[in-house]
């Protein structure tokens, strides 16, 4: 069947890393807005979320590294998306992942120790940048920190998941995904097939 | 009481049955259509114009089932049509993704909807460059069948002239998008084609049923109809007869023979009542998909057939190809960096296409026969999904990933493989389904001459995404893993020589005048295009002979 490439990359890869729940828990931002299909059990927001998988100290460290690699800046980002909510419910049940984060977030704290003496929520905000950037930026890798690097990619994907799935992500990137049209959508600049003219005008 | 007979017992509701049921229905033959699996309700089963975040998994499957899960088309949009009962093994080396859809309708319910004609050079593949044998049907014979099809689905494109892809009659293509006009600059250069694809997919309405609203989900099914599929354009023409009985959740177990070895009916299993039931007709047609087809073949043995229901020849299950699938190129492309969103998924992808641009003139110009196509693809998806490539974290990252979403563009290719005796499928002689009946043991892999369309493919389309201006950024490391395109053929080729093929050249097979076939397993090989329009094309032109058998009193009417 042609035509399902994109989909079928998107699920292959993201179930390489995300993974389920044992059961439904209560989300107070990660919200369904399923009204219009009339499941209202399915609406459960409670004030505070509790972590099905992760510890306390463990959640709010998700939540901070979360809020890194997608920040509010002017647009909101994955803390106002619930993005470490999602992390929490799609770990909670898989066991070939669990192992991984949990171990992650454990190899951060003990890396913060060592650099700076502190637990990694203990350090400013600049501290923790740095610690990051050698994770998480290809021309800054340091040798000696491959689980801190697999861990943080492993992270970042589950955060990318997370965040562009939801209706904020959506709104991030104006995602044009199940609009109706009259007509099938035409490029826009006629006369300029190569688009030249499209790049160079652009800001 | 009197066991009913009907005039004839069709297996499978997909592209193949589908039509069949239709044809023979209209023409006034009474028919029993068996169906392993429940009808789908489009209004529950269909959740397409559902947001990610409106469902437990954001549409993805839920990775519990991961283990049980047969292929990548498990996802939380159409999870309930995806069958996960009845099992299949493969061969020591060979790896077979094959997600299977046994609801009514098939695979027709989320089909990619490519719909080009065979010409002459696929049918006729054989004499041009000395590989295998000729189709016994020639395009002169076909052509007003597809043309008829193309009628009754509805399918975009335009007029072509190109020597592999003969025309047909289309409804308006669907419009250039902004990387189809830079794509196809870059094709220009380089000297390959870059047209619209035929595109089962309804620009306007048609015959009834209304055009297609560009939501881009038609491959989770769509609940208004404005795609081709069995249920919304075939079956409703059948059931308004009222001469078909549709029996579902009916997994066909064996064919039926009569003391004369001739086919009698169909025994099934009703998977509700986990109960064996009979079901008796004058004329047999399995649809059931090519494997599944000839896995009932093989299992109809009785003292007349001990190797298999028509298969004297032996060929039954043999000879199977599949379509090499491979993503041959992927970048984006500069000029469309930080531009406006727009909605470039409109028909699931299938928008463009580069026909095959191989051996056309000279069989033998390449360092492969035959040829191969590629549907580029690309533009904002649904899912950012080269995201996961982009380096770094923060308002960078986030930046980033927001100037590159209009821009990404990949290559697919589709290849067909060559026939071979060490492809094929046969029973597994230890492993029944649940219900005790032996299930499809795959043995296959890629041939040398297929791969080397792989190969060749990944230069073309980095040479094409350069001179578009777009940068590479890789191809797939492998093509995909085989059945992955789910275009599977040969298991019981047509052909005229009874001690080499199963059907003759009408899907009547050749040992029992009352048992036809009416699926891709008849097809004697793959080709560049897909397979759903020629197995419609095909099974119309089978029904309707078995129609005329029928008249002549070659199997008595009911």
């Amino acid at each position: 069947m042609a035509g399902q490439g994109i989909r079928r990359r998107e699920v292959l890869r993201i179930l390489g890393t995300a993974a389920a729940a044992a059961h439904f828990p209560g989300f107070s931002k990660w919200t369904f807005a399923c009204g219009h299909i009339g499941n209202a059990a399915l609406q459960i927001k409670p004030a505070m979320y509790r972590p099905q998988f992760f510890t306390s100290a463990e959640y709010a460290m998700v939540e901070r590294l979360t809020d890194v690699i997608i920040p509010s800046d002017g647009t909101p980002g994955a803390k106002e998306a619930g993005v470490a909510e999602f992390i929490d419910f799609m770990v909670a049940s898989d066991p070939e992942v669990q192992y991984g984060f949990r171990m992650g977030l454990a190899w951060l704290n003990a890396h913060a120790e060592q650099a700076e003496g502190r637990r990694f929520l203990e350090l400013t905000p600049a501290q923790q940048i740095f610690l990051l950037e050698p994770l998480g930026f290809k021309d800054k890798m340091r040798p000696g920190e491959e689980t801190g690097r697999e861990f943080f990619r492993m992270l970042r994907e589950s955060t990318v998941t997370g965040f562009y799935t939801s209706e904020i992500g959506y709104k991030e990137l104006d995602n044009p995904a199940l609009k109706f049209y009259a007509a099938s959508p035409e490029c826009p600049h006629k006369g300029d097939p190569e688009h030249a003219h499209v790049a160079q005008g652009r800001s | 009481m009197a066991k009913q007979i009907y005039d004839v017992i069709v297996i499978g509701t997909g592209a193949g049955g589908g039509m069949a049921i239709k044809t023979l229905c209209e023409a006034g033959l009474k028919v029993c259509a068996i169906n392993a699996g429940r009808r789908l309700d489009p209004e529950k089963d269909f959740r397409y114009h559902r947001m990610p975040w409106d469902m437990k998994f954001r549409g993805l499957d839920d990775p519990k089932r991961r283990g049980q899960s047969f292929g990548y088309m498990d996802n939380e949009y159409t999870k309930a049509a995806w069958d996960h009962e009845i099992p299949f093994t493969v061969a020591p080396g060979t790896k077979w993704m094959w997600p299977r859809c046994n609801a009514v309708g098939g695979k027709t319910n989320f089909w990619g909807r490519s719909s080009a004609r065979f010409g002459d050079i696929d049918l006729r593949a054989a004499s041009r460059d000395g590989y295998d044998v000729d189709w016994p049907v020639s395009y002169d014979e076909i052509s007003p069948f597809y043309t008829r099809v193309e009628k009754m689905i509805g399918v975009a494109s335009t007029v072509q002239n190109r020597p592999s892809n003969p025309d047909g009659s289309y409804l308006p293509p669907f419009n250039f998008r902004c990387l189809d006009f830079i794509l196809e600059a870059g094709c220009n250069k380089v000297g390959v084609p870059y047209l619209p694809d035929r595109c089962a997919q309804l620009t306007q309405p048609h015959e009834g049923h209304p055009a297609c609203h560009f939501c881009g989900e038609c491959t989770t099914g769509c609940d208004v109809g404005a795609f081709f599929s069995t249920p919304y354009f075939l079956l409703p023409k059948a059931e308004a007869t009222k001469n078909l009985e549709l029996r579902t959740n009916a997994l066909a177990k064996n064919v039926l023979v009569d003391e004369n070895g001739h086919a009698a009916g169909v025994a099934y299993i009703d998977r509700k009542t986990k109960q064996e039931v009979e079901v008796y007709g004058r004329a047999v047609i399995v649809g059931a998909s090519c494997i599944e087809s000839a896995r009932i073949m093989l299992n109809s043995k009785s003292r007349r057939w001990p190797n298999g229901i028509a298969n004297s020849s032996g060929q039954v299950g043999r000879n199977l190809c599949d379509h090499l699938y491979g993503e041959s190129a992927r970048g984006y492309l500069p000029q469309l960096l930080g531009q406006p969103s727009f909605p470039d998924h409109v028909a699931d992808s299938t928008i463009a296409w580069m026909p095959r641009w191989q051996n056309l003139k000279d069989p033998h110009a390449e360092k492969f026969i035959r040829g191969y196509s590629v549907y580029p693809d690309g533009g904002c998806s649904e899912f950012p999904w080269f995201a996961h490539d982009v380096d770094g974290f923060g308002s960078s990252f986030k930046r980033e990933i927001k100037r590159r979403y209009p821009s990404p563009v990949s290559f697919g290719i589709q290849a067909p493989s060559l026939r071979s005796d060490t492809n094929f499928m046969d029973l597994d002689p230890e492993v029944k389904d649940p219900y005790g009946i032996p299930v499809a043991r795959v043995h296959f892999e890629w041939d040398e001459n297929v791969l080397k369309m792989w190969e060749h493919s990944k230069q073309v389309c980095a040479e094409v995404l350069r001179a578009a201006g777009g940068e590479l950024e890789g191809s797939g490391q492998d093509p995909e893993i085989p059945g992955w395109s789910l275009h599977e053929t040969g298991t019981c080729r047509m052909g005229n020589d009874p001690k080499n093929f199963v059907t003759n050249r009408f899907g009547q097979t050749h040992d029992i005048p009352n048992l036809y076939v009416c699926d891709a397993s008849v097809f004697l090989n793959c080709t560049d295009k897909t397979t759903t329009i020629s197995i419609l094309a095909f099974s119309l032109r089978t029904s309707e002979h078995l129609i005329e058998n029928f008249r002549r009193g070659e199997h008595t009417a009911a």
